[in-house]
């Protein structure tokens, strides 16, 4: 087994912002459960000697530790490669020249919306405005710049308009992130599904903006995978290329991995990053084939996609060992598709959406 | 985008080497390639000082008796490859 290439590090799950489709956990981990400076210090240095490349900071929100300036310099030191994923809010011009003075390679600022009310209204906070500026502060520095965008059924109809706003920004790259659904968003899925012929639509505006941004912009897009034929190979397969750490330390295979009853994860408090990896029950339980089911057991596309998304096979049919529901050869797909037929087209006023959807809740301080 | 006489690539903004290993890694948002031979040839090059031209005579005088219209093909279609990945600028 070889060592993974990225880290994630969800330094925190403090957050302003309230996302109906926060992936975050939907218990979310207390300010004081988290990890101090020197802890993560010591996890990037570990991790940098394992080979891992890239250092994701995310959240919650990373802003919302004082540390940050402090994290971002040790993972540089490490020589890991820094991105910051953000909403900006709060960050001044000022912090934001410390954090590449420390080292910041690349920032990743997300985006609700073209549209500053119906922006704020999916945040549950007002904070567009804020964005506009930053992005035109982030452009002063030499380091690379990619807007997210996460899309679903309430802003698809005007991802044209939202991809010429982003345009604007002058980014090097346009994230264009179909809502996954787990945790929050699983909680608002039915608010959230896209039509297909929104879909359709969507494919087009992408398939045109990258052909006029060609050498400027590059535009990352993936397919939601209630859509698609096969599902994603989720994380590259579980516990092969990708780490992620809490705010309290635990290592996991993913984002959602927490909702998979009888996962013990290993705290990086207590134990090297390496020989988690290496040896962890929680890690080594969806290693290999042995666990597969049929039809995956015996299908050629179990070593390019590894039977799919482990949380999302538990989170739909119970069973984490099952083949990813998404899957067209999966028994269970009739769930999806029934999820698809009853899902609601209309695109709702914001007043409407607010009081019926589940704003995401920022975790207490103690 | 084609490259020109009077391009001056560079890597781009938040792109970056990686020598921790025997292979140089070049490190970008998402990703990161392993480079040798040829390719890193050419990158190491691409300081944003000199032209397209110059790179290309400076990799004749290391590459001494190729051809240098093969030369010049092989480093246009590379560095217009990386250009579209957002990973050279010129």
């Amino acid at each position: 087994m070889s060592n993974p290439l990225a880290l994630i590090a969800e330094i925190t799950h403090r957050c302003p912002l309230h996302c109906v489709y926060c992936s975050n956990p939907l218990e979310l981990a207390a300010a004081a459960s988290e990890l101090k400076t020197e802890d993560w210090q010591r996890v990037f240095e570990q991790a940098a000697r394992m080979g891992v490349l890239h250092l994701h900071l995310t959240g919650g929100e990373p802003l919302a530790r004082a540390d940050l300036e402090e994290l971002v310099a040790s993972a540089r030191q490490a020589r890991l490669y820094t991105n910051l994923i953000t909403s900006g809010l709060g960050l001044s011009r000022e912090r934001l020249a410390r954090l590449v003075e420390c080292g910041l390679d690349h920032i990743q600022l997300s985006f609700q919306d073209s549209d500053q009310t119906r922006a704020d209204w999916i945040a549950g906070t007002k904070s567009h405005a804020h964005k506009l500026k930053l992005a035109s502060w982030i452009r002063e520095h030499r380091i690379a710049f990619t807007t997210n965008l996460v899309v679903h059924r309430q802003n698809l109809d005007h991802l044209e308009e939202t991809l010429r706003f982003l345009e604007t920004l002058r980014p090097d790259r346009i994230e264009i992130a179909h809502t996954q659904y787990y945790g929050w968003a699983l909680k608002n899925r039915s608010f959230l599904m896209p039509t297909p012929s929104q879909l359709e639509t969507a494919l087009q505006v992408v398939a045109a903006a990258e052909q006029r941004l060609k050498g400027k912009i590059r535009i990352d897009s993936v397919l939601p995978d209630y859509h698609a034929k096969y599902p994603k190979a989720c994380m590259g397969g579980w516990g092969r290329r990708l780490v992620l750490i809490n705010p309290a330390g635990e290592a996991l295979p993913c984002h959602a991995a927490g909702v998979i009853p009888g996962l013990v994860f290993e705290n990086v408090r207590d134990r090297p990053l390496q020989s988690i990896w290496n040896d962890s029950p929680a890690f080594e339980k969806f290693r290999g084939e042995s666990w597969m089911q049929e039809p995956c057991r015996t299908c050629e596309r179990r070593t390019e996609d590894f039977a799919g998304c482990r949380c999302q096979a538990f989170l739909l049919t119970g069973d984490a060992a099952a083949t990813d529901p998404v899957c067209s050869l999966a028994p269970s797909r009739g769930l999806i598709d029934q999820t698809l037929r009853e899902s609601p087209s209309n695109v709702v006023s914001a007043a409407a959406l607010a009081s019926d959807w589940t704003y995401r809740p920022n975790p207490t301080r103690t | 985008m084609a490259i020109t006489d009077t391009s001056k690539p560079i890597l781009a903004v938040g792109c970056r080497w990686n020598r921790e290993n025997e292979e140089p890694m070049l490190l970008f948002p998402e990703g990161a390639i392993k480079v040798q031979g040829t390719g890193l040839a050419i990158l190491e090059l691409c300081d944003g000082q000199r032209t397209f031209p110059q790179i290309l005579e400076e990799l004749q005088r290391l590459y001494f008796g190729a051809d240098p219209k093969r030369i010049r093909d092989d480093a246009s279609r590379f560095l217009e490859q990386l250009h579209e990945k957002r990973i050279v600028d010129f």
